[in-house]
């Protein structure tokens, strides 16, 4: 077993034993999901085949908060300085933090998918492919979160964590669409990634033609920007 | 033949000299504790002796070689038991245990594991999560880790900060035992467990190491009767 896959075994354990991510990671937006579907609100952006994409995403926000909480623990019980005194290398951190959620956002999906398909919702390649996209984006939030964490006190963690919920929340269009909220709040939607995580999700699911080469070049961009920003900063971390 | 050897070792952060022009010497299998008021460079010193943190100005001899050159190499010989316990929380003692053994890439890890268990007596805590062990056991499991990869040189910082006098004592005898073994770098705001430990003692203010020698002639040296009111008159240059 090497370097990467201990750390990254050690992880999923942390992971799974805090059954309050767990209740915000997979029980919230299941409720959510639920809860929304009884309702029964009119509109397009509700309907189950365009609010399951918007809780998936939902569910991504919570992957952040709880990768940046875990960092920041670790760093804060000092077990990354004595794991910086081990030959251990930076990419070894990031890949060893990556894996274990990338499982989580696996479960995440299954989960999302087959209640969701209980309610309703036609299952069909779309709705693999979906989850593959879903797989790919949780890089991006998995990865802001070891940034967060790395950068921020185990205490600030819930709150920057919680504004990354909140920028989900608003600005993804999971519960409305941007042009309904005026011109510069369109912009800010159009500039932060969120939409185009739900775009990409949701066009896959439905089979229709909603992803734009501006989708890809955002979410490309911002997963570059935060994975060099999160070697950068772990590294300088360490060093100080 | 020395163990660890430094020649103008030099730390600056910004304008601030925390470590300077630091020149040590550590013979192999010597205890060596390293004493200061906070912020005398103590810490930092450690992080630049275990490659965490690069210094200024300045060469590490780990073992004979060059620590700048050969770090990957140098991590697998030493390890650091931190003065937090830095101890994964939601693991069992065992798990603890073969995580580090996985992060070390230990050959033989079961019978290494069964020799640390019975060693250091975690027969009766071994399935316990770690953060439900009192401060003692804590202690005990992080220095049992730092021990994982046999380690020919080990770093203790504070290992007794916080505990009982009973903790304490054990722990004291646990050292004890691993005296001539390895090379020990101790640092300690304890002066009794300097004295009762040490084979010799550096003594650091601001950034620099004033004197060195054994409790004894740092007592002589000092005109002082217990080796406390030698650490103080060393560090403030007069008598409470």
């Amino acid at each position: 077993m090497n370097r990467t896959l201990a750390f990254s075994k050690r992880n999923f354990k942390e992971l799974i034993r805090d059954p309050i991510a767990l209740i915000f990671e997979i029980v919230l937006p299941l409720v959510i999901l639920f809860i929304f579907h009884q309702i029964n609100i009119p509109g397009e952006t509700y309907k189950l085949e365009n609010f399951t994409p918007g809780i998936i995403v939902f569910g991504l926000s919570f992957i952040t908060l709880f990768t940046a909480t875990l960092v920041a623990k670790d760093r804060s019980s000092s077990l990354l300085f004595r794991l910086g005194a081990s030959p251990m290398k930076s990419a070894d951190y990031i890949v060893g933090y990556t894996l274990p959620l990338l499982l989580i956002v696996i479960l995440q999906n299954i989960l999302f998918f087959t209640v969701a398909g209980l309610m309703g919702l036609s299952f069909s390649i779309n709705t693999v492919l979906a989850g593959l996209a879903a797989l790919a984006i949780s890089l991006f939030f998995i990865i802001l979160g070891i940034l967060l964490g790395t950068l921020v006190s185990e205490k600030a963690t819930g709150g920057i964590g919680s504004i990354v919920v909140q920028l989900v929340c608003f600005t993804s269009g999971m519960y409305f669409s941007h042009e309904m909220v005026g011109e510069v709040f369109a912009k800010i939607c159009e500039i932060l990634p969120f939409e185009s995580c739900l775009t990409v999700v949701r066009s896959i699911l439905n089979g229709s033609n909603e992803i734009t080469a501006r989708d890809i070049v955002i979410l490309t961009s911002y997963t570059i920007i935060v994975t060099l920003l999160a070697l950068l900063c772990f590294k300088r971390k360490r060093e100080q | 033949m020395y163990s660890i050897e430094t020649d103008n070792l030099t730390k600056k952060y910004k304008n601030k000299t925390v470590v300077d022009n630091l020149n040590l010497k550590i013979k192999d299998g010597e205890l060596f504790a390293l004493l200061g008021t906070n912020g005398a460079g103590k810490t930092t010193t450690i992080k630049m002796l275990t490659g965490l943190v690069k210094p200024t100005k300045g060469k590490i001899k780990i073992l004979n070689l060059n620590l700048e050159n050969n770090s990957q190499k140098i991590k697998t010989m030493l390890n650091i038991s931190p003065q937090e316990t830095a101890i994964a929380p939601n693991l069992t003692v065992k798990e603890n245990l073969e995580f580090f053994a996985g992060v070390y890439q230990i050959k033989d890890r079961n019978e290494k594991i069964e020799k640390l268990v019975k060693d250091f007596k975690l027969e009766k805590v071994i399935d316990e999560k770690a953060k439900k062990l009192s401060g003692g056991w804590q202690r005990r499991l992080s220095i049992a880790l730092a021990l994982i990869n046999g380690p020919k040189i080990l770093f203790l910082d504070e290992p007794t900060l916080g505990l009982d006098v009973i903790a304490r004592k054990e722990l004291w005898h646990i050292i004890e035992k691993l005296k001539g073994k390895i090379t020990i770098i101790l640092t300690t705001h304890y002066m009794e467990e300097a004295e009762a430990l040490s084979d010799r003692i550096g003594i650091m203010k601001n950034g620099r190491v004033i004197v060195t020698g054994t409790a004894k002639s740092l007592m002589k040296q000092a005109k002082a009767s217990t080796f406390e009111d030698a650490f103080v008159k060393t560090v403030t240059g007069e008598e409470l």
